[in-house]
């Protein structure tokens, strides 16, 4: 037997407390006479910005019910309510809770259930996005508005589409927030946003590099945690603490050659496609650990504005600010998350972070990463010659997470890269 | 009849050769055109031969390396097409965005087998119809004329246009004419046959399907009718794809009567006509943003799919509603369990089937039917 490798988990405790603090604000929010928006997709920093109307970013609370163990119970209660199984599992989340409020059921966890919507507010990345809107429309009836924000098939599409997000965001979105709240849209608080978001983007870069490093001082988990501050703090100073904290720690673990792979650092260095595996971070590294295998990079955790330099808080129109940066700006999201600027992405993160092989997560009931995973594959192995797997589950239902599959392909995946590196 | 009926049959028993074999007489380019909204119309105007993608006629095999198993049967049946080199007589294909499996297809083709000419279009949802959302669509239906056009070394102006969009009227109302003829005349031809002359639409040029459905009209409304017996259902959902001619039969031979349905390869599909205007471009944006039948793919809050449903049902007088769900659609597994309810709510008898590329047990398939039509009682 060789050497017995230990994961070295970084300290990030200080999330639970900023998140607890972000789900607490948004369910004391009535009680102070104020609005409450409930948004999928990028869209939610527009009512965050807006005075009297708290947001809910609808992908965060998977995360948390993942992440505390209290997806099942919504999960369960969307299938009692007659949610078909294969629709996404963030579907079946807010669609399970809304089931319990309608209901009255009864929940084993109160945290579970948040406080029901003035305005929902779809902004359609996903096309999917827009059809969980639509169901908890159906059956609360509150003010729905959507957005439609394509992903690009290439660069060339980018300035039009931004100008179709930029009209309807004007022409619909701000209206209707400042409609429900009573308010008018703030723009020096979305610069406020803007300005402490980019500093604590800034350290979150330097935090990054420590995954150049070889051996690398964290893994993709630790980061994976600590995306939280990025939205639930988003523009508050917590979340530039909690930077500077990761950063101290992990320039001690390279002052003092301590590695996320215990005792000498990772053997195999991976990429990470698609959602993090919420409820299950646990279960997955257990099963690449043995092995001193570790997620180092992922598209999804970069998507999170990896050009900070590139935010302008002092942009002459704040309102397209925000669409620039998500379409033609370097990292442009809109082309990075569909298939066809995917692979650039993909490859761009495998040549910074020395990647040796590609794990695709494709959760069977959300496609938006799914989009074209074995072509990217395909296309990768030929050029750089570094293999992938696609690993198939789901990022919150336990019903679709079968390990032993999920163990045989890691496995199989390690041994092409050995066989390749003799 | 018969006679007639075979034009149809002739594209639907094997689409790839009839239309394969057209091409060759016509000596002209075949424009394949995904489901369900893009205008065929701009095709036709080229002077080209849309056809709208289909369900194959056999096993998904090779486009399992492409895609995952649960993906819906339209994307994995226009993949495993594709890499099998069966869509090679397509010239052309265009793509939309109008879900997320819509929009894997184009670029797994690209990266495969890319035909001479592609667009992709990101039609937009129709919630608001705000001046942004008509703004861009009207643009985006504009770049994919001038790429027809160029692709077709002509110009498509507004009075090709407009004569393109006479021919699709003309169809849309003779098939509404057929649909009203069964709706008042139920079972008076198979639902099997319905939907073979829906598909064959599709399928071959307008102008000679025109032809024939004039025909068969004229047939259906002077010759006798002989009352069928049976419980009269409405068909509903199966987005994008055709269902499979044997479970229309099996309905049939269980004592149903589809009498009417809001399908894709049905009634969804020649519904709205496009105004004749001195501006075509935007008689087709105007159409993209009509609500009804309601489009669980296109996302609308105002109505309410399972409110139109009760509406049709009391309007016919039909005794229940067979759900044909393609399977892994989100649009129509997202919306469904709503629907479930107001009909409920309604009283009104409904019954699930799914629709996979290919039904992989009809005996299961016949246990629900069964119970079902029990459900509606007798004959
Ligand atoms: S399909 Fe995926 S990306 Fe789309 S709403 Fe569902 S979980 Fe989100
Ligand atoms: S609308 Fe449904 S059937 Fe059509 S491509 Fe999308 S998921 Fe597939």
């Amino acid at each position: 037997m060789g050497t017995e490798y230990k994961i070295n988990k970084l300290d990030t405790s200080g999330v639970g407390p900023l998140v607890d603090k972000h789900w607490n604000e948004l369910r004391e929010a009535k009680d102070k006479g104020m609005k409450i928006a409930w948004c999928s997709g990028p869209m939610f920093i527009y009512p965050y910005a807006t005075p009297n109307i708290a947001s809910h970013f609808m992908a965060g609370y998977a995360a948390y019910c993942g992440g505390r163990g209290m997806a099942d119970e919504v999960l369960e209660a969307a299938e009692r309510f007659g949610e078909m199984r294969d629709t996404c599992s963030y579907h079946r989340l807010h669609t399970g809770m809304a089931a319990m409020i309608m209901n009255d059921w009864p929940v084993s966890n109160p945290q579970v259930i948040l406080p029901t919507p003035d305005l929902l507010i779809g902004g359609r990345f996903c096309t999917e996005m827009s059809h969980y809107m639509e169901a908890i429309h159906r059956r609360f009836g509150m003010k729905t508005v959507t957005i439609e924000l394509p992903s690009a098939r290439s660069r060339d599409d980018l300035p039009r589409l931004e100008k179709f997000v930029t009209n309807q965001v004007k022409e619909t979105l701000i209206p209707a927030i400042e409609e429900v709240s009573g308010s008018k849209f703030d723009e020096e608080n979305m610069r406020n946003i803007f300005r402490s978001w980019k500093e604590a983007c800034i350290i979150r870069n330097k935090c990054w590099e420590f995954f150049k490093r070889k051996p690398s001082s964290w893994t993709l988990w630790d980061y994976g945690v600590s995306i939280a501050p990025i939205f639930y703090a988003m523009g508050k100073p917590e979340s530039l603490e909690y930077y500077q904290d990761l950063l101290k720690q992990l320039e001690e673990r390279a002052e003092k050659n301590i590695y996320a792979v215990h005792p000498d650092g990772e053997k195999y260095r991976l990429y990470w496609d698609g959602w993090l595996p919420w409820s299950f971070l646990g279960k997955v590294i257990r099963i690449m650990i043995p092995y001193g295998a570790i997620p180092i990079a992922g598209r999804y955790p970069w998507e999170f504005f990896s050009h900070p330099d590139d935010i302008d808080p002092e942009a002459d129109d704040i309102i397209h600010e925000w669409i620039r940066l998500i379409y033609t700006s370097p990292n442009t999201l809109s082309y990075y998350d569909g298939p066809w600027g995917g692979q650039d992405k993909i490859e761009e993160l495998i040549e910074t972070y020395s990647i040796d092989g590609m794990l695709f997560f494709s959760s069977k009931t959300c496609r938006m990463w799914n989009l074209g995973q074995q072509e990217i594959i395909d296309n990768i192995e030929k050029k750089y010659g570094i293999p992938g797997v696609v690993i198939d589950g789901d990022m919150i239902d336990s019903t679709m997470f079968a390990e032993d599959q999920m163990r045989t392909r890691i496995e199989a995946l390690l041994e092409t890269i050995d066989a390749r590196r003799k | 009849m018969e006679e007639i009926m075979k034009g149809f049959v002739k594209y639907t028993s094997d689409p790839y050769s009839a239309i394969e074999e057209w091409k060759e007489k016509n000596q002209k380019k075949v424009i394949g055109i995904f489901p369900m909204w893009l205008p065929e119309e701009i095709a036709h105007a080229a002077g080209m031969l849309p056809v709208v993608m289909w369900r194959s006629n056999e096993a998904i095999t090779w486009g399992y390396a492409h895609v995952p198993p649960y993906n819906c049967p339209m994307n994995k049946s226009v993949v495993d097409d594709a890499v099998k080199g069966k869509l090679k007589f397509m010239d052309g294909m265009v793509f939309l965005r109008e879900c997320l499996q819509s929009q894997e297809v184009p670029f797994i083709i690209e990266n495969n087998m890319p035909p001479a000419f592609e667009e992709y279009l990101y039609m937009p949802p129709i919630y608001h119809a705000s001046n942004a959302d008509l703004e861009f669509t009207r643009g985006e239906l504009e770049r994919l004329r001038k790429s027809l056009g160029e692709f077709g070394g002509e110009e498509i102006t507004d009075e090709k246009l407009n004569e393109s969009i006479r021919i699709y009227n003309k169809n849309r109302s003779l098939l509404r004419r057929l649909y009203d003829i069964r709706r008042k005349k139920p079972g008076i031809m198979p639902a099997r046959d319905i939907l073979k002359v829906v598909w064959s639409s599709m399928l071959m040029l307008k102008e000679d399907h025109n032809k024939l459905l004039e025909a068969l009209i004229s047939r259906l409304e002077n010759n006798g009718y002989e009352p069928v017996k049976g419980k009269k259902v409405f068909l509903s959902g199966c987005l994008c794809i055709h269902p499979q001619v044997e479970l229309l039969d099996m309905i049939e031979d269980l004592g149903m009567i589809p009498v009417d349905d809001d399908i894709y390869v049905g009634y969804r599909y020649f519904a709205n006509d496009a105004e004749i205007t001195d501006d075509p471009i935007g008689a087709l944006t105007e159409r993209h943003f009509i609500k009804t039948p309601v489009d669980p793919a296109r996302g609308e809050v105002e109505v309410n799919w399972g409110k139109e449903l009760v509406d049709k049902v009391k309007r016919l007088n039909a005794d229940g509603i067979v759900t044909l769900m393609t399977k892994y659609c989100p649009p129509h597994l997202c919306y469904y369990p709503d629907v479930k309810t107001v009909l409920a709510d309604a009283g009104i008898p409904e019954v699930l089937v799914e629709i996979e590329h290919e039904i992989i047990s009809y005996e299961g398939v016949k246990t629900r039917l069964q119970s079902f039509k029990e459900m509606l009682g007798g004959v």
